[in-house]
């Protein structure tokens, strides 16, 4: 039962009055000298306990009827469903186990088992349970069961996992198992210690209707956990040997501070230790000594002393050589000066990533120029025909990127080879500078949906349209190429198409200032990097993945160098096994390209002829937002998420009833008011006949 | 003995009007010659008279008192025997507690406090006496003795002077008001047990027993010793006391005042009941209590009657809304024979 005017219960401290006026008020008004109570005294005490308690039949019908009249006006009501435990016939619930690795704090885990065992002891014989762990996602581990040996082996069976809290998959997933129920009653009981990170305001649930939501918080209060919660590391130089100094993020979750010694394995090897005070609730950093490294793949542990919770004090990742990205520009015999000056500083001029640039003229190309290349740019030269040419579109097709500046190059020299692969038809020159004062046309419109412009798409990080153009080469799209950019007049300026594993992009202008104004603008820089990584593949190096992520082999290659040949799709994927930390082996296939890190630890990916230990380690490390143990009211996760359920279905919290049914379960309040008036009119005869009996 | 009604001709003895005389002397003078005037149509009450009867002479006896008529018509010697030697003691005890400072508060209640009564009945009857050539004196006591005047046949003027403070402080505390700090003081703090015994519980009122030792002592000399109380403690305790007076032979008379209000206890509006004495306080119903109540005081009222009744002490008990004849009636009554039992 509930209230629609809950606020009117406050009416009941009006009892209060008729207290008041029976019992003090009429003591302390009236007040009786008398000589002696010698007599009054010696009146038998249960005769005297009646005189005070005179008129209770009185006293008590009036606070019935002040009740009455409160209850009436804040509008109980009957909720359409039977409440679980009331309820007759079957009832079906679904325990919700939360497995993330903030579980392992202290007994938490063992008590979350134990509440989960006491969940299915409640049932009935006839009830149905369904066990479901959750974590990053949620999967029922068992089938709608009413065998309790079964649900509890399934609890048994429950183990941690290294990945973080997320409620919403887990309501949806129960969600889902009681929409199809037939029971009368259903039910959730979530079982958690229910981390304020875990649940999003944003997530959306279809809690079916009349669903209860049950919590059971295995939580402690005053936590206190030390994490490792990230690495970084820096190279003294470019150089493959050059020390590796390696700084790790330590966070404090406790209310007062810590001195923990902190300790760094690089390749199997102490590096060394160092004592670090993390101040309550912050975090500090640990620097550790420089060391060198070896030039393959390293592994590098970052480990604190065990506490509460131990899963994330030890922090994996991995050293990789720090190859630059190597780039070719390509210039014509005749080239301008400076033609490609503006380019390759703009790529040279960063570390993050690294490029190597080269300049080749035209002419002096061999096949093997383009081996290893990221980036192949032809800066106003046609594409190479023959065997060159060839051997530049191989590349092209294994994932190298090629940018195409045609500027005035006739379009009927391109290669016959090139056309189906460009899909880019070139027309004429336009000339937008003219004697009236123009000053060129302008790049009206990016997409900052495509990588190359997405770190422009805040207000302020720059302005393309300040650019000013005077000549372009008018670029006719074909096929499915996609236009990243076009100037005002509606003219593709920048074009892409995807060509195997690699792309291929067109720049309708030059990459210098004889064409336009851009090598003297802000975006120029970070617009040629854009350009580059973009073109080139190149993705970040990953240190270290997180226990839930997806390693994908179509976005991670980097991951396979010197393992196996990449694979183009379509083509059949070489034979790549994943070796986990408890040694589980995923196998790729042309099917399955990517597998869900679920353990923390080093995975190993292994190739054909990759010996056990000697693949290409992958760090996988817990979710270091898990390690923030910040508590959340399970009223208020309940609230939100049955809220979003009835925001979704349109009605109040678990109510699918209609207006007729809304009023048939509000009609209590008429019964109340009657009830009221019919103890009000009670009270007047009595009353009456008390004052006639004191009269009398 | 219960209040009398009023005899014909007696109706100015009424209380209510006595209250309105500021003089002592004059309401005493009022009640008895108005009283004696009275009494010449009452059959009850013959004059004193002094001879008794003759007895034969015993050497030693004062030839004074030889009958020589009788001797020159028997030739033998009688002497006479009067019945009344005047002279007596005549001792008011006078309770001045601030429960006999009570005056009915309800409709039907008295309009002068006991204490006034008492006042009136005590000026009255030491007013008669004294006409009577009897040593009067007064005691006046509540929790001690308060005042003393030993009976002497000059101290009229000082009992009537003493009997006006008593009657001018009772008449200064009107009805409702507090008890004396003292009083209330002792019993602030603790509410009496109502299962303990009645004597334990007086504690803070009225305490017979120690005043009436002391007077004992101090009176010497057999007297007609009058006790005017409102008599709230045990009956036993009651007259344990009054025991120490008689075993010194004095003859004890015992006037219970009490005003309506306490005999009928006509209230009806609930309220807290304050004992005046010891400030405790009762949440009551009277309505509901009143039947029990009465039954309480009139056993009270017995058990005194028959504890006096023992012990040979004159009892009896007033309404102070009734004339004070009654009181008279009462007193002349019980002299004339304790006088004729001499």
């Amino acid at each position: 039962m509930s209230l629609l005017a809950p606020w009117f219960v406050a009416g009941l401290v009006a009892i209060g009055v008729p207290i008041a006026v029976h019992l003090i008020n009429r003591e302390r008004k009236t007040v009786v000298p008398f000589p002696s109570l010698m007599f009054l005294q010696r009146v038998p005490y249960r005769s005297v306990r009646r005189q005070k308690l005179r008129h209770l039949l009185l006293f008590a019908l009036r606070c019935l009827a002040l009740v009455l009249f409160v209850a009436a006006f804040a509008r109980p009501f009957f909720k359409g469903g039977r409440s679980v435990d009331a309820a007759g016939g079957a009832h079906e619930r679904v325990i919700l186990l939360d497995r993330s690795y903030s579980m392992g704090y202290g007994d938490h885990w063992k008590a979350a088992k134990d509440s989960a065992r006491a969940a299915i002891g409640a049932l009935r014989p006839g009830d149905l349970v369904t066990i479901a762990t959750f974590a990053n996602d949620a999967a029922a581990l068992t089938e709608p069961t009413g065998i309790r040996a079964d649900a509890e082996r399934a609890i048994d069976r429950a183990t941690l996992s290294a990945e973080g809290t997320r409620y919403a998959p887990a309501l949806k997933l129960a969600g889902d198992i009681l929409a199809v129920s037939s029971a009368p009653t259903r039910d959730v009981v979530l079982v958690s210690d229910f981390q304020r990170r875990g649940w999003s305001s944003r997530a959306e649930l279809r809690m079916p209707p009349n669903v209860g939501i049950r919590t059971v918080d295995v939580s402690s209060r005053d936590v206190a956990d030390i994490a490792v919660t990230s690495v970084s590391t820096d190279r003294g130089s470019a150089a493959a040997t050059a020390p590796v100094t390696v700084s790790a993020r330590l966070s404090n979750t406790g209310a007062a501070p810590k001195a923990v010694d902190v300790s760094l394995e690089l390749g199997g090897r102490a590096i060394g230790s160092t004592r670090v005070t993390v101040p309550a609730s912050g975090s500090a950093q640990a620097v550790f000594p420089a060391a060198t490294v070896p030039v393959s793949v390293t592994r590098g542990v970052v480990r604190v002393p065990g506490d509460a919770l131990d899963a994330n004090n030890v922090f994996r990742f991995t050293l990789a050589p720090d190859e630059a990205v190597s780039v070719l520009v390509v210039e014509p015999v005749a080239a301008r000066a400076n033609q490609s000056l503006f380019f390759r500083r703009a790529l040279e001029i960063g570390d993050a990533p690294r490029f190597k640039v080269d300049v080749r003229r035209v002419d002096s190309l061999t096949p093997r120029d383009f081996a290893g290349r990221a980036l192949v740019v032809l800066d106003e030269v046609t594409p190479p025909g023959g065997e060159t040419g060839a051997a530049l579109r191989r590349e092209l097709q294994d994932g190298a990127g090629v940018l195409f500046v045609p500027g005035a190059v006739a379009a009927e020299r391109v290669p016959k080879e090139w056309t189906p692969l460009m899909q880019v038809g070139l027309a004429e020159v336009t000339q937008r500078a003219g004697p009236g004062g123009f000053t060129g046309a302008r790049i009206a419109r990016v997409s900052y949906s495509s990588p190359v412009f997405e770190a422009f798409a805040a207000p302020g990080s720059g302005d393309f349209a300040s650019v000013h153009v005077f000549q372009h080469r008018a670029l006719r799209v074909n096929g499915d190429s996609g236009v990243l950019a076009s100037f005002d007049d509606g003219t593709p300026a920048l074009v892409e198409r995807s060509v195997g594993l690699g792309r291929l992009l067109v720049w309708g202008t030059s990459l210098d200032e004889s064409w336009s104004d851009l090598p003297t603008q802000p975006v120029f820089l970070p617009f040629m990097r854009q350009l580059a990584r973009h073109a080139g593949r190149y993705s970040d190096p990953r240190p270290w993945f997180t226990a839930g992520d997806v390693l994908d082999l179509t976005r991670h290659g980097e991951l396979l160098d010197g393992l196996v040949a990449r694979a183009a799709p379509g083509q059949p994927l070489p034979p790549i096994v994943l070796a986990s930390p408890s040694d589980k082996r995923f196998r790729f296939s042309d099917s399955v390209r990517a597998v869900p890190l679920t353990e923390a630890g080093f995975y190993e990916l292994r190739g054909p002829a990759t010996a056990a230990g000697s693949g290409r380690p992958v760090a996988v490390n817990v979710d270091p937002a898990e390690s923030d143990l910040a508590h959340m009211d399970p009223a208020e996760l309940v609230a939100a998420a049955l809220a979003t359920t009835a925001a979704a279905n349109g009605t109040a919290a678990g109510d699918n009833s209609t207006p007729a049914e809304k009023e048939h379960a509000q009609r209590v309040w008429w019964y109340l008011l009657a009830g009221a008036f019919l103890v009000l009119a009670a009270e007047t005869i009595l009353s009456n006949r008390l004052s006639g009996t004191v009269s009398a | 003995m219960t209040p009398h009604a009023i005899v014909p001709g007696t109706e100015f003895l009424d209380p209510a009007i006595l209250s309105r005389i500021g003089n002592l002397e004059f309401v005493a003078k009022v009640v008895v010659e108005g009283f004696i005037s009275g009494l010449h149509r009452s059959p009850h009450l013959g004059s004193s008279t002094d001879f008794a009867e003759h007895r034969p002479y015993m050497p030693g006896d004062d030839i004074r008192r030889i009958d020589w008529r009788l001797f020159a018509r028997t030739d033998r010697f009688y002497v006479k025997e009067f019945e009344a030697e005047t002279n007596t003691n005549f001792l008011v005890i006078l309770d001045v507690s601030p429960s006999m400072r009570y005056k009915g508060t309800s409709e039907t209640g008295s309009r002068v406090s006991k204490l006034e009564y008492a006042c009136f009945l005590t000026a009255a009857l030491a007013y008669f006496s004294s006409g009577q050539r009897d040593r009067v004196g007064l005691a006046t006591f509540d929790k001690d003795i308060v005042d003393y005047i030993p009976p002497s046949a000059r101290h009229l003027q000082q009992v009537l002077y003493a009997l006006d403070r008593a009657y001018r402080a009772g008449a200064t505390r009107g009805p409702g008001e507090q008890p004396p700090a003292e009083v209330t003081r002792e019993a602030s703090g603790r509410t009496p047990d109502p299962d303990a015994p009645l004597d334990q519980q007086a504690t803070g009122r009225t305490m017979l027993l120690e005043p009436l030792r002391k007077l004992s002592d101090a009176v010497r000399r057999r007297s007609i010793v009058l006790l005017i109380s409102d008599l709230y403690q045990d009956p036993r305790v009651v007259f344990d006391a009054v025991d120490h007076l008689r075993g010194r032979g004095n003859d004890l008379i015992c006037f219970h005042v009490l005003d309506r209000d306490e005999i009928e206890f006509p209230f009806t509006e609930a309220g807290s009941f304050i004992d005046v004495e010891t400030g405790a306080r009762m949440p009551l119903v009277p309505s509901y209590l009143r039947t029990q109540y009465k039954a309480l005081v009139q056993e009270h009222t017995e058990q005194l009657q028959r504890l006096a009744r023992e012990r040979k002490v004159d009892y009896a008990r007033f309404d102070t809304s009734q004339p004070i004849a009654g009181a008279l009636f009462a007193y002349l009554g019980a002299r004339e024979r304790f006088t004729r039992v001499r």
